[in-house]
C-alpha cells in the first residue's frame, strides 16, 4: 500500500466527522430523572421512562437545552429558536422503545464554524501546502508563517439520547459474532447526548484529529462533558471518500467507527485513505459501508454494508411539545459563556506577548491555562509582572505537561505544584539565584516533597553562586590546571570554551552562574 | 329489595357511607359480588381487584370510625374502575391484547393515581379493543363485551368495557380513554355520560399510548354532575407528562346555571351526512330543540375540513401507533414466541402471534405511511389537514360557546354486522374531527332511538380548555332527558 505522502499526490480525500458528546456533567438523564452515573452497577438507573415502558412518557431535561446552546454558540452556530425533537424508529435491544428520540431536519443549533490552526509536523499532510505565501489562501485555508488555518464548517449539533449499552458474551472480544447470549445494561439508555456534524471541509487525518481536539477544548471549557474518549462519553466517527486531484464530486464514502482516541482517529482514516486509493488505482469500487478500525492490525475490516439508506421514518415527537426558544433565554444562555480556548490564547498574546505556539498550547487543557492565569493574577500588581509571562509559559508547556501526561490520572490542581510556588521558582530563576538546570531540580523537588522552592533550595544548598570575586578564584584555578587546553583556545580551538565552562561548574558542584563564567572566561582567554 | 350499589351515584353512595348506612367495606364487597354474578354475561371486567379494594375501603372505614371522611377526597368509598391501558401497580396491564397477557404493571398511571388519592375503591380493570384499536371491543383478545342494553350488539369501543361496567349498574364511574371517538361512541350505544376533555386536560402518564397526540383520558358515569366530579379529580398539570396543562375549574360548578343565553352551534353538514340513521337525526334534532326551548340560541356554523378529518386520522394514527408499538418487541417483557436464536425471528414471531390483525394492520399502515418517499405524500399533507381543521373549530368558537352534533351515525349495532375496517371506521366519522383539533367533546344521552330502541347520544363539544361549556349543556339536557338509566334488563336487583 502506498503511503498517505503518496496518496495525496494524486487523491484529495474528503472527510467529515460526527461527533457525539454525552452531557456527562448534568444530574440527570435527557427525558426522565435518573441519575447520570458511569460505571453503576447494571440496570440500577432506570424507570419506566428510560426502560420503554407501556405508557411511559418522556420529560426533556431543560439543562440539556441550555448545555446543546452553549454548545451552539461557542462553535459560531446559529441558534435555531424554532425546533423539535422527532422519533427515529428502528428495532434494537439497546433502544428500549425501539425509537429514539432525536431532531429532525432543524436542530438546536445550525451551521456554525471553527478555524483550525495546523501547523508544526501536522501541517506536513497537507498537499502543497509550499505552494501558498503567508496570507495567501486557497479553499477553505489561508497559509500562516509556520502552517495555514482552516476554516471547518459545522452542519448542525443536534439533540438526542443515548442508547443502552450491549454486552455480547461467548463471542471473541465482546462482539456479537459467536456470542452464546447478549445482555443489555440501560443505565446509559437516555443519557443526554449532542451529535456535531461537520462539512465535508476535512482534508487530512491531521485535520480531522486537530478538529476533534479543538472540539474536545470547548466542551470542556464550557464544563458541558467530561469528553473521556475512553469512557465513550465523547465519540467521533468518521465518513472518509477520495477523488482524484483536480476534480469536485465526491466519491463514494465509508463511515468509520471506534476512533476512540486521537491517535486511533488519525490511524484510522489515514489507513482508510490509503485502503480505498489502493481499491481505486486497482480498477476495484468502494461501497458504501460501516467499516471498524481495529488498531491492534492496524487496519479497518466491513462492519456492515449499506445497500440502500436506511429507512428511519423519522417523525415529529407528538409527546414532546416543539421548542419555541425566547432571545432571553438565549441571551441568559450566552451570558454563562466563559473565555473560549481562542480568545484566551488571543489574550495571551495580547496582553502578555506569548507566542501563538505557545498560548495555543496552553489553552489546550483548561487545567494548565488556569493554572497559568492564577500565577500570572499573583503577579499582576508587580510592575513588570509579565515578564513572568515567557517563563511560566515555557514551564508549564514542557515541564508541568509532561509531568501530567506521565501520571494522566493526577488532577493539576491536586498536585503540591502551586501558582504561588510556581511562581516563586521563576523568581528564583530570574533573580539568578538558581540556574535554570536547577531549576529542573527544584520543580521535581516540590512535587516530590511537596515544600517551598525557597526551602528546598536552602536545604540542597543549591543556591547559584553569582559573586565575581568567588568565581574568579575559581576561573583562575581551571585556566593554570590546563595551560595545554589554553594554548589550544588561543590557536583556535574555541570550541574548548565548553569544556572549561564544565570545569568551572564542576568545582562549584554546579551553583556558579554560568552567564558570570561564561563572561569571566572570555576576558580571560580573549 | 335495596338498590345495588353500583346503580348509585356518587354523591349517593358517599351520602350513605357518611350516614353509616353501609360501610365502605360493604360497598367493595357487594361491589364484586355483583360483578361475579352479572359480568360474565356482559364481560365488561378482565381482572377485578379485591384486595386492593379492600385496603382502600379499610382506610375509609377507618376515617369514618374517626369522623375524618369528610376530609378525605372526591372518590373516598366510591368503586371506580379502569381500561385496561391504564396501569395500575400489580395488576395486569394488558391492553386486550395476547402481546400483554402477563403484563404486570410496575407503576400506576398519573389518572389512576388520582382517583386512588380521591379516596377511590379501585375495582378492576375494563376490556377494551386491542390497544385501543376498534369502535366495538371485538378485537379483544379475551373476547368481546356486550352491551348490556341488548346482549347481542356491541357496546362500541374502543372503552367499550368502560361503558358497559357504567350501563349494567356495575359501578357508578370508569375510566376510559379516547384517540377517536373512543369515549364518545360507547357512551352513546351504551346510553351513559362519556367525557373526551380537551388534549391536555388530563395526564397521559401510564395510559399505553396508541396515538400519543390524539389520545386523551376521561370518566364515564350515568350522571353529568358524576362525570364532573370525575373531571375535578383528573384534570390538571402533571409534571410527567409535558403536554399537560394546569387546571384550576370546578367542573361542577356551572351544572345548575341552564343554557339560557348561550350559543350552541350546529353543524349542517353533519346533519345531513350520507350514513347517519333516521332515528340519531331526529333525537340529535329533538336535543337541539329542547336547548332551544331552554333559552339557547342555536347557531348554524360551518367546518369546512371536518370531512378531511377521517382521512387525516387514518394517516396520522397509525403512524404513531406504528411507533408507540414498537415497544412490544418480546425482548424485556410481554409475549416472546420461545425457540429462537436470533433477534429477527424472535421479533417477527412473536409480533406475528402477540397482536391481533387489527393492530397488525395498523403498525403496517402506520410502518408504510412514514417510510421514505411516502412520507411526503401523506403524512405532511394530514399535518396541515389538522391545522385546517383546528382553525375551523377555532373560528366557530367565535360564534358559539358549544357545538352539538351526532356522537355515531347509528346506534349499537350488532356482533360480526361490520366486517369491513373502513366501514368500521365510519362509527368515528363525527368524533375524529375532534380529536384531530384536540378540542373537549362529551356524549350525553337523549333517550331511545325510534326504530332501534337503543340509546341514541348527542355530542357536544368544547372550545380548547372550556370543558365546563359542555358540561353546562349536557346538564341543561339531563333536566330534560333525565339522568342515564342502568340498562332495564340490569336495573332491578341485580338479575340479568
Amino acid at each position: 500500500m502506498k503511503t498517505l505522502e503518496e496518496v495525496f499526490e494524486t487523491w484529495e480525500a474528503v472527510i467529515g466527522l460526527e461527533i457525539h458528546a454525552e452531557l456527562t456533567t448534568l444530574n440527570t438523564k435527557m427525558f426522565c430523572g435518573c441519575k447520570l452515573e458511569f460505571g453503576a452497577e447494571p440496570n440500577t438507573h432506570t424507570c419506566p421512562v428510560c426502560l420503554g415502558l407501556p405508557g411511559a412518557l418522556p420529560v426533556p431535561n431543560r439543562a440539556a437545552i441550555e448545555s446543546i446552546v452553549l454548545a451552539g454558540l461557542a462553535t459560531n452556530c446559529d441558534i435555531e429558536k424554532h425546533s423539535m425533537f422527532y422519533r427515529k424508529n428502528y428495532m434494537y435491544p439497546d433502544m428500549a422503545k425501539n425509537f429514539q428520540t432525536t431532531q429532525g431536519p432543524i436542530a438546536f443549533c445550525m451551521r456554525g464554524h471553527l478555524e483550525l490552526d495546523v501547523d508544526g509536523p501536522a501541517a506536513k499532510e497537507r498537499y502543497q501546502l509550499d505552494k501558498l505565501a503567508p496570507g495567501e489562501a486557497s479553499g477553505n485555508i489561508t497559509r500562516t508563517e509556520d502552517g495555514y488555518v482552516a476554516h471547518v464548517g459545522i452542519t448542525r449539533i443536534h439533540m438526542e439520547e443515548d442508547a443502552g449499552k450491549m454486552v455480547h458474551i461467548g463471542g471473541g472480544e465482546g462482539r456479537i459474532a459467536g456470542a452464546k447470549e447478549s445482555l443489555v445494561d440501560y443505565n446509559r439508555a437516555g443519557t443526554p447526548l449532542i451529535e456535531l456534524v461537520t462539512e465535508p471541509d476535512l482534508r487530512t487525518p491531521e485535520e480531522a484529529r486537530l478538529f476533534m481536539q479543538k472540539l474536545r477544548q470547548i466542551y470542556l471549557a464550557i464544563g458541558i462533558s467530561d469528553c473521556s474518549m475512553e469512557e465513550g462519553s465523547l465519540r467521533c466517527d468518521g465518513n472518509v471518500s477520495l477523488r482524484r486531484r483536480g476534480t469536485t464530486a465526491f466519491g463514494t464514502k465509508t463511515e468509520l467507527k471506534n476512533m476512540n482516541s486521537f491517535k486511533n482517529l488519525h490511524d484510522g482514516l489515514a489507513y482508510e485513505i490509503c485502503r480505498q486509493a489502493q481499491v481505486l488505482e486497482e480498477g476495484g469500487v468502494i461501497y458504501q459501508e460501516t467499516r471498524h478500525w481495529d488498531p491492534s492490525a492496524k487496519r479497518t475490516i466491513v462492519m456492515r454494508v449499506k445497500e440502500t439508506a436506511d429507512d428511519y421514518r423519522l417523525f415529529p415527537e407528538p409527546d414532546l411539545a416543539p421548542y419555541d426558544l425566547s432571545d432571553e433565554f438565549i441571551e441568559r444562555v450566552r451570558a454563562k459563556l466563559p473565555e473560549l480556548p481562542d480568545q484566551k490564547a488571543a489574550r495571551y498574546g495580547a496582553t502578555f506577548g506569548l507566542s501563538a505556539y505557545d498560548a495555543r498550547h496552553l489553552v489546550d487543557n483548561r487545567a494548565t491555562a488556569d493554572f497559568f492565569d492564577e500565577c500570572m493574577a499573583l503577579v499582576a500588581a508587580e510592575a513588570d509582572g509579565s515578564k513572568f509571562a515567557k517563563p511560566l509559559a515555557n514551564l508549564i508547556i514542557n515541564d508541568v505537561t509532561a509531568y501530567l501526561n506521565a501520571k494522566p490520572e493526577v488532577e493539576l490542581s491536586a498536585t503540591p505544584l502551586t501558582p504561588a510556588r510556581a511562581v516563586e521558582l521563576i523568581r528564583l530563576v530570574a533573580g539568578e539565584s538558581i540556574s535554570s538546570k536547577q531549576a529542573k531540580q527544584v520543580f521535581a523537588a516540590i512535587l516530590e516533597e511537596d515544600k517551598d522552592p525557597e526551602a528546598i533550595v536552602e536545604e540542597k544548598g543549591m543556591k547559584q553562586v553569582s559573586d565575581t570575586g568567588a568565581i574568579e578564584a575559581v576561573v583562575d584555578e581551571v585556566l593554570a590546571a590546563n595551560p595545554d587546553k589554553v594554548a589550544q583556545y588561543r590557536d583556535g580551538k574555541t570550541g574548548l570554551m565548553g569544556f572549561f565552562v564544565g570545569q568551572c561548574m564542576k568545582a562549584m558542584r554546579g551553583q556558579g552562574n554560568p552567564k558570570v563564567i561564561n563572561d569571566l572566561l572570555a576576558s580571560k582567554l580573549a | 329489595m335495596t338498590t345495588p350499589f353500583g346503580c348509585m351515584g356518587i354523591a349517593q353512595i358517599k351520602a350513605g357511607l357518611a350516614a353509616k348506612e353501609f360501610s365502605a367495606a360493604e360497598v367493595a364487597k357487594g361491589t364484586f359480588a355483583r360483578i361475579a354474578a352479572v359480568d360474565e354475561t356482559v364481560h365488561s371486567f378482565l381482572e377485578t381487584t379485591e384486595q386492593m379494594a379492600a385496603e382502600a375501603a379499610a382506610r375509609v372505614d377507618a376515617a369514618i370510625a374517626e369522623g375524618t371522611f369528610g376530609e378525605m377526597g372526591l372518590l373516598a368509598g366510591v368503586p371506580v374502575a379502569f381500561k385496561d391501558n391504564m396501569n395500575l401497580l400489580g395488576t395486569r396491564t394488558t391492553c386486550s391484547s395476547r402481546m400483554l397477557e402477563n403484563y404486570v404493571s410496575p407503576y400506576t398511571a398519573t389518572c389512576v393515581e388520582n382517583c386512588l388519592q380521591a379516596g377511590c375503591l379501585p375495582i378492576g380493570k375494563l376490556n377494551m379493543d386491542e390497544f385501543a384499536f376498534g369502535s366495538s371491543t371485538e378485537t379483544s383478545a379475551f373476547g368481546p363485551t356486550r352491551n348490556p342494553w341488548d346482549l347481542e350488539r356491541v357496546p362500541g369501543g374502543s372503552s367499550g368495557g368502560s361503558a358497559a361496567a357504567v350501563a349494567a349498574g356495575l359501578v357508578c364511574a370508569t375510566l376510559g380513554s379516547d384517540t377517536g371517538g373512543s369515549i364518545r361512541q360507547p357512551g352513546a350505544f351504551c346510553g351513559v355520560v362519556g367525557v373526551k376533555p380537551t388534549y391536555g386536560t388530563v395526564s397521559r402518564y401510564g395510559v399505553v399510548a396508541f396515538g400519543s397526540s390524539l389520545d386523551q383520558v376521561g370518566p364515564f358515569a350515568r350522571s353529568v354532575e358524576d362525570a364532573a366530579l370525575m373531571m375535578n379529580v383528573l384534570a390538571g398539570r402533571d409534571p410527567l407528562d409535558c403536554t399537560s396543562q394546569p387546571c384550576s375549574a370546578d367542573f361542577t360548578a356551572v351544572l345548575a346555571e341552564g343554557v339560557r343565553g348561550m350559543r350552541i352551534g350546529v353543524v349542517p353538514e353533519f346533519m345531513e351526512a350520507e350514513g347517519l340513521t333516521a332515528e340519531v337525526r331526529e333525537g340529535v334534532a329533538a336535543a337541539v330543540e329542547q336547548l332551544r326551548q331552554l333559552g339557547a340560541e342555536i347557531v348554524e356554523v360551518d367546518l369546512p375540513h371536518a370531512r378531511a378529518a377521517m382521512s387525516a386520522y387514518y394517516v396520522l394514527g397509525p403512524c404513531e401507533a406504528f411507533s408507540n408499538l414498537a415497544r412490544f418487541d418480546s425482548v424485556r417483557y410481554g409475549y416472546c414466541d420461545p425457540g429462537h436464536t436470533d433477534l429477527g425471528s424472535q421479533y417477527e414471531a412473536s409480533r406475528a402471534v402477540g397482536f391481533g390483525a387489527e393492530a397488525k394492520r395498523r403498525i403496517m399502515l402506520g410502518s408504510y405511511l412514514l417510510s421514505a418517499g411516502v412520507y411526503d405524500k401523506y403524512y405532511y399533507p394530514a399535518q396541515q389537514v389538522r391545522t385546517l381543521i383546528t382553525q375551523d373549530y377555532k373560528r366557530a368558537y367565535e360564534q358559539v360557546d358549544c357545538i352539538l352534533s351526532p356522537v355515531a351515525p347509528r346506534t349499537a349495532f350488532k356482533f360480526g354486522e361490520i366486517g369491513d375496517p373502513t366501514e368500521m371506521y365510519l362509527s368515528d366519522m363525527f368524533t375524529i374531527s375532534i380529536n384531530i383539533a384536540g378540542n373537549g367533546g362529551m356524549s350525553v344521552p337523549v333517550g331511545l332511538g325510534s326504530q332501534t330502541n337503543l340509546p341514541v347520544g348527542v355530542q357536544l363539544i368544547s372550545p380548547w380548555f372550556k370543558d365546563a361549556n359542555m358540561l353546562q349543556v349536557a346538564a341543561a339536557l339531563e333536566t330534560v332527558y333525565g339522568k342515564a338509566p342502568v340498562a332495564p334488563a340490569f336495573a332491578e336487583g341485580g338479575e340479568a
